[in-house]
C-alpha cells in the first residue's frame, strides 16, 4: 500500500499510528518534506510537537511564524538522554489525549555520539511498542548521506515504513524488525575506562558511603553543583534497586573520559538485577504510588545518557554526565 | 491536667523526658535508684513499668540503694507494674491511649497531694512480637510535645537494655529523645543510625538528621506516623537543616504526612537539602499540603 504523503491521505481518516521514517539529504530537503508534514497536520487540526534539533528546529519555525498549535522542542536539549523521550512523547500525547497528533522527530544526526545513538535507535524501537495503539503520527527524519551506514540500517530496522519524499509516497519497510530484536541489537557492549578504576562493594546500611564515594570523586571534576545533586540522586535510585531488587548489593564505579565536548563523568551500578521489562523507566511514574518504577524515570531525568544492560551476569546500569 | 506549657519563652525547663541505654544489671540498678531515689525525698510519687525485669527484683534492688520501699509502698508513693498487665493489656500498644493515660495519671498524683509523678519505663518490649510495637517510635516522637511539654511535674525515664533490643533500634529510639541520654560511663553509645528523628524543640513538629533514603526507612515510617498524627494548633514543623539527602520514596512519605493532616494545616518544612528541592521540581504534585521555607 502507498500514499501520499503530502495530503492527509497519507494516514487513515482519524489518523492512527504510523511511524515513517525519513531519509533527507540536506536542509532545503528537510525543510520541504517536514514542513509539508507540519502544514498539513495544523490545517486538519492536529496538535503538533516538532521535536529536532536547534539548526533544523529554528528554521523550520521560521516557515510557520510562530504558529501556536505546535510545539517547538530542541531534541539535542529535551533528548539529550534518548532514555528520556518516550515520557517527553506520552505527555504529549496525554495533553492531547483522543485526539490524533503529529510527531516530528530527529533523535539521530549527523555527528552524534555513537554511545547516544544506540539508546536513540533503541526509541525508535520502542515507539512502535508504546503508541501502537494511539492515534499519533509520527515522521522520523535522518539525514542519511552523513550518517554512518550501521546506524542507518538500525534506524531502517526500527521503522516500519519509509517516506519517499521524491516520490511522495510511504511505502513499508522491507528491513523492519520486532522492537524487541532491535532492542537487542542496540545494546552493544558498554566501554571500559581507558584505566582501571577502584570499585565500592554496598549492601544494605551503605547508601551514605555510596554518596559519599561519588562525592569524593566528583570534587576534582568540573560538574556544576546542581548536576552533582542530580547525579547523587540517580546513583542513590540506582544502588537503592540494588537492594531492593538485585539480590540487595551491588558494585559501584565513577570514572571520567574527555572526547564528547568538555568530557563527561560516568558512574556504573552492577548487581545481581535482571529487567526484562524495556519500557521500565520509560513513562513519568506516579510519584505517591506504592510500586516501584519511579527510580528509573528519575535516572533518565536527571542524567544525560544511561544505558542499561541486563543479562545472565546481572544489570549494568551506566549513566553518564556532559561536563559542559 | 491539659493546660498548655510554653516552652517558648522563660528558662528552659529541666529535661522531663530523657532515656537510658546499658548491658549489664549493676548499670541498670543504678541508674533506677539514681532517678528515683531523688524524687521521693521531694515528695513525688514514682512508678516503674517493668517488661523484662520481676518486679519483686526492681523493688530489691530500690531497698538495695537505701530506699525504704516498704513505707513508700505503704502511702502510695511507689508502685512497680508490668508493660503486660498495664498498658500492653488491652490491646495493640497505642500511643493515643497514652498520652491520655499520661495526663490522668499526673493529675491523680497532685490531686493525691504529691509534688509530681516520676516514671521508669522499660522498653523491651518492642523487641518482641507485641502488637503496635512498632508505633513505638512515633509515640516517643510525639510525648515531647503532647505529654511533657505539657506537664512540667511529670519526667520519666525510657530504659533500653541493649541484651535485648537490637542495637540498631536503640540507637533510634534513644535518639528520639531530645535530653541527652544518661550514659553509663565505659559503655560505647549504638552506632549513629542511617536517619534520626527527634522532637523539635520549639513547637509541634520534628527534626531529622542524617538521610531520608532506604537504610532509614523503617524511621522515616515512624517519623511520618508521628508527623501525621501529631497535636498541633497550627502548621506542624520539620527542620531539615541537618538532613543531606532525600530519596523519591522519601519525599513521597513526607508528602503523605502532609496530606493526612487535618484541613488548613500544612507540614512546614525549613532547611530542606537541595535534593528534595530537585525533587519537588521533578514531581510538582509532592507539594501538596508542604510549605518549603
Amino acid at each position: 500500500m502507498t500514499t501520499s504523503l503530502l495530503t492527509d491521505r497519507v494516514l487513515p481518516p482519524g489518523e492512527s499510528f504510523a511511524h515513517p521514517a525519513l531519509s533527507y539529504r540536506d536542509e532545503p530537503d528537510f525543510l520541504r518534506t517536514v514542513g509539508a508534514f507540519v502544514r498539513d497536520g495544523l490545517e486538519a487540526g492536529r496538535p503538533v510537537l516538532v521535536l529536532v534539533p536547534r539548526p533544523r528546529l529554528e528554521a523550520l519555525r521560521d516557515r510557520f511564524g510562530g504558529d501556536d498549535g505546535v510545539v517547538w522542542t530542541d531534541m539535542a536539549e529535551a533528548g539529550r538522554n534518548p532514555g528520556r523521550v518516550l515520557s517527553l512523547l506520552a505527555g504529549f500525547t496525554a495533553r492531547h489525549a483522543g485526539r490524533p497528533v503529529r510527531i516530528v522527530m530527529e533523535p539521530i544526526w549527523p555527528g552524534r555520539h555513537r554511545a547516544e545513538t544506540g539508546e536513540a535507535a533503541r526509541l525508535e524501537a520502542l515507539v512502535n511498542v508504546a503508541f501502537a495503539d494511539r492515534p499519533a503520527s509520527f515522521l522520523c527524519a535522518y539525514q542519511e548521506p552523513a550518517l554512518p551506514r550501521e546506524v542507518v540500517a538500525l534506524v531502517r530496522r526500527a521503522h516500519p515504513s519509509l517516506l519517499d519524499a521524491d516520490a511522495g509516497r510511504v511505502r513499508e519497510s522491507a528491513e523492519y524488525t520486532d522492537p524487541l530484536a532491535v532492542c537487542a541489537q542496540c545494546a552493544t557492549p558498554l566501554e571500559e575506562p581507558a584505566e582501571p578504576v577502584p570499585a565500592l562493594a554496598y549492601a544494605d546500611g551503605d547508601l551514605a558511603a555510596v554518596r559519599a564515594f561519588v562525592s569524593e570523586r566528583l570534587a576534582g571534576t568540573a560538574l556544576a553543583p546542581s548536576r552533582r545533586t542530580d547525579l547523587v540522586l540517580a546513583v542513590t535510585e540506582a544502588a537503592t534497586n540494588s537492594l531492593r531488587h538485585g539480590g540487595g548489593r551491588g558494585a559501584l564505579r565513577l570514572w571520567t573520559t574527555r572526547g564528547e565536548g568538555a568530557g563527561r563523568v560516568h558512574v556504573e551500578t552492577r548487581d545481581a538485577g535482571r529487567l526484562d521489562d524495556p519500557l521500565a523507566g520509560c513513562f513519568r511514574p506516579d510519584p505517591a504510588a506504592a510500586s516501584g518504577g519511579r527510580g528509573l524515570w528519575m535516572i533518565n531525568e536527571l542524567c544525560d545518557l544511561v544505558r542499561i544492560r541486563s543479562s545472565a551476569d546481572g544489570l549494568v546500569l551506566r549513566m553518564s554526565m556532559d561536563l559542559r | 491536667m491539659t493546660g498548655g506549657t510554653d516552652t517558648r519563652s522563660g528558662p528552659a525547663p529541666a529535661p522531663n523526658h530523657i532515656c537510658a541505654w546499658y548491658s549489664d544489671d549493676r548499670t541498670w540498678a543504678s541508674l533506677v535508684s539514681g532517678f528515683l531515689a531523688p524524687a521521693l525525698e521531694r515528695g513525688e510519687r514514682l512508678y516503674y513499668f517493668a517488661d523484662a525485669t520481676d518486679p519483686d527484683a526492681v523493688l530489691s534492688a530500690l531497698a538495695d540503694q537505701g530506699m525504704d520501699v516498704r513505707r513508700a509502698r505503704a502511702q502510695g508513693r511507689l508502685d512497680v507494674f508490668t508493660a503486660d498487665d498495664t498498658y500492653l493489656a488491652s490491646g495493640p500498644f497505642d500511643p493515643d491511649a497514652m498520652v491520655g493515660q499520661w495526663h490522668d495519671a499526673t493529675a491523680q498524683a497532685l490531686a493525691d497531694g504529691c509534688t509530681g509523678l516520676r516514671a521508669i519505663g522499660e522498653m523491651s518490649w518492642c523487641a518482641r512480637d507485641v502488637p503496635g510495637a512498632d508505633r513505638l517510635l512515633e509515640y516517643e516522637l510525639r510525648i515531647h510535645g503532647e505529654v511533657f511539654a505539657k506537664l512540667p511535674r511529670l519526667s520519666a525515664l525510657c530504659l533500653y537494655d541493649r541484651r535485648l533490643i537490637p542495637d540498631a533500634d536503640t540507637a533510634v529510639l534513644t535518639g528520639a529523645h531530645r535530653a541527652v541520654p544518661v550514659a553509663p560511663s565505659g559503655e560505647a553509645p549504638p552506632a549513629r543510625p542511617p536517619l534520626r528523628a527527634l522532637p523539635h524543640p520549639h513547637a509541634p513538629g520534628l527534626v531529622l538528621e542524617g538521610a531520608l533514603d532506604h537504610d532509614g526507612r523503617g524511621t522515616t515510617r515512624g517519623a511520618v506516623a508521628a508527623l501525621s498524627r501529631m497535636a498541633a494548633d497550627g502548621d506542624v514543623e520539620l527542620d531539615l537543616s541537618e538532613l543531606d539527602f532525600v530519596d523519591v520514596v522519601g519525599a513521597g512519605m513526607l508528602s503523605e504526612a502532609a496530606r493526612a493532616l487535618p484541613a488548613g494545616r500544612s507540614l512546614r518544612i525549613s532547611g530542606a537539602p537541595a535534593t528534595l528541592h530537585r525533587l519537588l521540581g521533578l514531581f510538582p504534585e509532592l507539594r501538596a499540603g508542604l510549605k518549603v521555607v
